[in-house]
């Protein structure tokens, strides 16, 4: 029997062997590298044992467990043709350090001392192994360039203070299932990153956004589209509108998208808004028709329990049966996840998985699949059902910018780190000011040369 | 904007229901070349409101340089089974005209009230102002 699973084993790999030979034959950029057949690939076992540290030899002692797998080729440490992966999970608190740390720790704090016997004992809580499909060393191309690296932010023309990393953008929408032939939606596109990394995976691209400067960017060399361009990627459908009203902007449609992915306005690093009139009394002046043309729509501050519930009804909606709506939500340390996440009748959670960002704040991406046909006139229900523990729940997302900012100033020496901020500011400033005016005299210089001949 | 975006705008102008399929003013057009995705537009078909889409071709076909081919009077995009027998042909022009075409620079305007809603750089911006909401 062991036999057999080796051949099936073998015969698996050889398949897919031939089908990465096909496809390398279709593409331009791996003539310098053919595949080697299976049982001449070099390979190596790496261990990656979360928030535990392990010694050499006890990291081998583990790789041989594995032995009975009895690769063919030669181990080879740098640059295998082949990489395994084996994970040792444990639990985590919220900065990704061990809950019972395999050891104690020194008196700075850092340098890991004696085992502690019961923490060493404990049972891990999964272990996977798996073959690495692409990464730092097995993302590169013949020329040496990691692929991943090529949709990194750095080197992207148009960027926004909210654009999302590449990389988790590339995990939402592989949670959201994008594929290619997907129809993928963005309903706060802002700069388009999300959106970006849908039409990586082959799908056709719709967003919206109520900020018309963002979908619009700084030129015509720096904006969404142009980033699409940058990567050879057909253009995104975009639209200025307001989620708050999706249903007054587009016509009654039977559900259209098959993922929805998106990074919804919290008003940490960007204020919601939606449309209509700051006045509070309710009265709203007539704009005059002179002035129509030009008029810029007033705008008022979305509350975030709306932003999520407009989110979740919208995607509801207009996603496919079996469609998934994957979005980040950033929570403090009192975020239950049983009962602070959003609902809706038609949508069921599917995972969460959480980020810690700082010792206080993390982010959450959730993914939902709908499970249940949209009925309209049940719309004001579902509205009212996002939140079960109330507006309670909303407020713990809500004011995460104030929260972070009060926790801030209790922190010891933040008034002196403050300061000091405040005067390097200054300086940057004078320094630009000074540039500026040296380049002002130069080209004033130059152009008196210029008229002096 | 593509006329695929187009089929599902709508004008809500103080709340009318009659403010869809918006008329579109050209001002500048480009015309693209798409492979055709097949799967993608037999999926999306049954979704699209055929009657609002021959419409906004008859609108701009005349800005199109080279000019739209034809796309039938009437045609029943609902069933997805009868769609697979479309011809080829008609597949073609159907995906040109729902991808191929780009308002630039125009506007889309409600049937009922008239209101314009403009296009610069191929986004509409179908944003209300606060006393049409």
């Amino acid at each position: 029997a062991e036999a057999e699973a080796e051949a099936e084993a073998e015969a698996q790999i050889d398949s897919e062997l031939d089908a990465q030979a096909k496809y390398n034959k279709d593409t331009e950029h791996n003539n310098h590298n053919p595949i080697k057949p299976y049982h001449e690939r070099s390979w190596k076992i790496t261990i990656h044992t979360l928030g535990s540290t392990y010694t050499r030899q006890e990291q081998n002692e583990m790789r041989s467990k594995f032995s009975f797998l009895q690769f063919p080729g030669p181990v080879q440490m740098k640059h295998p043709d082949d990489e395994y992966l084996f994970i040792r999970e444990v639990e985590l608190d919220a900065m990704g350090g061990a809950v019972y740390p395999r050891h104690c720790k020194g008196e700075d704090g850092k340098t890991k001392k004696e085992l502690i016997p019961e923490n060493d004992a404990r049972p891990p809580l999964a272990c996977y192994f798996g073959r690495v499909l692409g990464n730092g060393t097995l993302g590169r191309n013949w020329r040496g360039s990691n692929r991943l690296f090529r949709y990194s932010l750095k080197k992207r023309t148009y960027l926004g203070p909210t654009s999302m990393d590449s990389e988790l953008s590339l995990i939402m929408t592989n949670l959201a299932k994008v594929q290619k032939g997907s129809f993928a939606f963005d309903p706060f596109v802002g700069t388009g990153s999300i959106l970006l990394t849908a039409a990586l995976r082959g799908a056709q691209t719709f967003g919206t956004d109520i900020d018309l400067r963002v979908l619009r960017g700084r030129n015509p060399n720096e904006n969404i589209v142009s980033n699409f361009q940058q990567y050879g990627l057909p253009p995104p459908e975009l639209v200025r509108s307001d989620n708050s009203i999706y249903h007054r902007h587009f016509r009654k449609h039977l559900p259209l998208f098959d993922a929805i992915v998106t990074d919804p306005p919290y008003g940490i690093r960007a204020g919601a808004r939606k449309s209509g009139s700051r006045r509070g009394d309710g009265e709203v002046r007539p704009v005059l028709e002179e002035y129509r043309y030009d008029h810029v729509a007033q705008t008022r501050p979305y509350a975030v329990s709306d932003v999520m519930a407009d989110l979740l009804n919208v995607a509801a909606m207009t996603l496919v049966m079996g469609g998934r709506l994957t979005y980040v939500i950033p929570s403090m340390l009192d975020f239950n996840e049983e009962e602070d996440l959003p609902r809706h009748d038609c949508l069921k959670v599917v995972s969460v998985c959480y980020q810690p960002l700082q010792t206080e704040l993390g982010r959450r991406t959730v993914t939902m699949e709908k499970v249940k046909e949209y009925d309209d006139r049940k719309r004001d229900e579902y509205l009212e059902g996002t939140w079960v523990n109330g507006p309670q729940s909303a407020e713990k997302v809500a004011n995460i910018r104030e929260r972070l900012i009060e926790a801030a100033k209790k922190k010891p020496g933040y008034e002196e780190k403050a300061a000091w901020r405040k005067q390097k500011r200054k300086e940057t400033k004078e320094a630009k000011k000074r540039a500026k005016l040296e380049g002002a005299e130069r080209s004033q210089f130059q152009v008196n040369q210029f008229n002096r001949r | 904007m593509r006329l695929l975006t187009h089929n599902f705008l709508r004008s809500n102008v103080k709340g009318t229901e009659n403010g869809y399929p918006l008329n579109i003013e050209v001002t500048t057009i480009n015309c693209e070349d798409s492979p055709l995705d097949k799967s993608f537009l037999l999926n999306l078909l049954p979704k699209v409101n055929y009657p609002a889409l021959r419409t906004a071709v008859q609108q701009i076909s005349q800005h199109c340089v080279p000019p739209l081919k034809e796309i039938p009077e009437q045609l029943d995009v609902s069933d997805k089974e009868s769609n697979q027998n479309l011809d080829h042909e008609t597949l073609k022009n159907l995906h040109r005209v729902l991808f191929d075409v780009y308002l630039i620079e125009g506007w889309l305007v409600c049937p009922d009230t008239g209101r314009k809603f403009p296009v610069k750089d191929g986004i509409p911006n179908m944003i209300l102002h606060e006393d049409e909401i």
